[in-house]
């Protein structure tokens, strides 16, 4: 199965101190990875406010995923030397995949506190996401702090378009602390801490491992197996420091990550938001990733096998480099149009410290996105 | 939450609220205003989808967003 992932729930941008506005827009996001996988996402999004008391969020999206999916990780070939060479392998027909997600998000304000609840849903040919979720926040001191508080579960199902009686579930329950504060009349910083505990299927019923051994005419194939849990924590911490002189504003964020499958990551995000006259911004941002293996993944299958053992290389280690540039124009209207295009490399020798995971397949990637919203 | 982890984010509390100083509603202009955001847009948040896709880690911004089988 194609890796599941927790899906952020809406959650439109307030600006501290700034009036609550309604707004609408739409966008699309495209992907495209070296030949193989191309990703087109349309969405639509809606924010409101009911009164003066309630607020409602709203928003859509269908992914279309098509190409051809790496799903069998091999040592068949060998380099001169006879040192195993690592592959990935394209196997069966190409996937055409299409996910609808919507979800949807609804706050009462009790003057300093709000309360909101979340629903989420999700569906594709092989899975299916049902969520929920309660947020507090808390403003003290006039809004220079605000505390935030909230729980999520959901409740998954996993099946597999090659093996139809696969039909798994997977529930996780999800804990969030924050503080946001203001620093200066230029700066302030929000971090957040994020508990997940989850149960239930994780194995990639897409993924194998074919591993030929010297000694054994016989190749060992394995099936992907993991955890039947994942209990994980995520910290992540943003910083934004305008400077009025320059016109521009300078965003860093920074996430710690770390599981019970032994996953240690870092992510760190440095972008400059320059205002160039009264419309047009552009964001030039770079993003650095790195990541430690799970315990359990190996590109070869032992001989004897292990109860989890997977050859997906986004369990392995390695790291990224994102460059992004946006560009942000603001009509009289009341319109924005923003434009983002962004490159990724993910490769083993990006690793933090070096010692990349060798059988990791170096992915080059290109990213863009179009919107267009108006607040009302 | 482990006793250590615990304890860097109580550092991270006791330090930011060290270093801030009140700031009045007058003077919240430029907190105000789109890139002062700390919370993501929803074309910012498909862009996070588009990374967690390929990597091992996810998540910190929120919760209730449920899961995908994403490739």
């Amino acid at each position: 199965m194609k890796a599941a992932l927790a899906l952020p729930i809406l959650a439109l941008p307030t600006r501290a101190g700034a009036a609550e506005t309604g707004e609408v827009g739409f966008s699309t996001l495209g992907y495209k990875e070296r030949g193989l996988i191309k990703v087109t996402e349309p969405l639509l999004w809606l924010r409101a406010k009911l009164g003066e008391d309630w607020e409602v969020a709203a928003s859509g999206a269908v992914d279309v995923v098509t190409g051809a999916s790496p799903e069998l990780i091999t040592n068949r070939d060998r380099a001169s030397n006879g040192e195993a060479r690592f592959a990935q392998t394209v196997t069966g027909a190409s996937i055409n995949d299409r996910r609808t997600t919507a979800d949807a998000k609804v706050t009462r304000h009790f003057g300093d506190f709000a309360l909101s609840v979340t629903r989420a849903v999700s569906n594709e040919e092989d899975y299916r996401s049902r969520a929920f979720g309660v947020e507090a926040r808390l403003d003290l001191d006039q809004r220079n702090t605000t505390l935030t508080a909230g729980f999520g579960r959901s409740a998954d199902r996993v099946r597999s378009s090659v093996d139809a009686t696969l039909d798994a579930p997977r529930d996780t329950k999800e804990y969030l602390l924050g503080v946001t504060q203001l620093l200066s009349p230029l700066a302030l910083v929000q971090s957040t801490v994020s508990v997940a505990r989850g149960r239930g299927w994780y194995n990639d019923p897409y993924k194998l491992t074919l591993s030929f051994y010297p000694d054994d005419p016989i190749p060992v194939l394995a099936p992907d197996q993991r955890p039947d849990h994942r209990n994980s924590m995520a910290w992540l911490t943003r910083y934004r420091r305008h400077f009025p002189g320059a016109g521009g504003t300078l965003q860093v964020d920074y996430r710690y990550y770390r599981d019970d499958w032994g996953i240690r990551a870092h992510a760190l995000e440095g972008a400059w938001e320059q205002a160039l006259g009264e419309r047009w911004s552009i964001r030039p941002a770079l993003r650095y990733y790195t990541q430690q293996a799970a315990d359990f993944y190996s590109p070869l299958a032992p001989e004897m096998q292990p109860a989890v053992q997977s050859s997906d290389q986004r369990l392995a280690s390695f790291g990224g480099l994102s460059p992004s540039l946006r560009v942000t124009l603001r009509l009289e209207s009341g319109f924005v149009v923003e434009g983002t295009a962004g490159y990724l490399h993910n490769a083993a020798a990006l690793h933090a410290g070096g010692s990349g995971s060798p059988a990791f397949e170096t992915l080059r990637a290109i990213y863009g996105l179009l919107s267009v919203s108006r607040a009302f | 939450m482990r006793p250590r982890a615990a304890g860097w984010v109580a550092l991270v509390a006791a330090l930011v609220a060290a270093g801030c100083a009140h700031v009045p509603a007058y003077q919240r202009g430029y907190l105000a205003r789109p890139a002062m955001a700390v919370e993501d847009s929803p074309s910012e948040r498909a862009f996070d989808k588009t990374f967690s896709a390929k990597e091992a880690a996810s998540g910190g911004t929120s919760v209730g967003g449920g899961g995908c089988g994403c490739n």
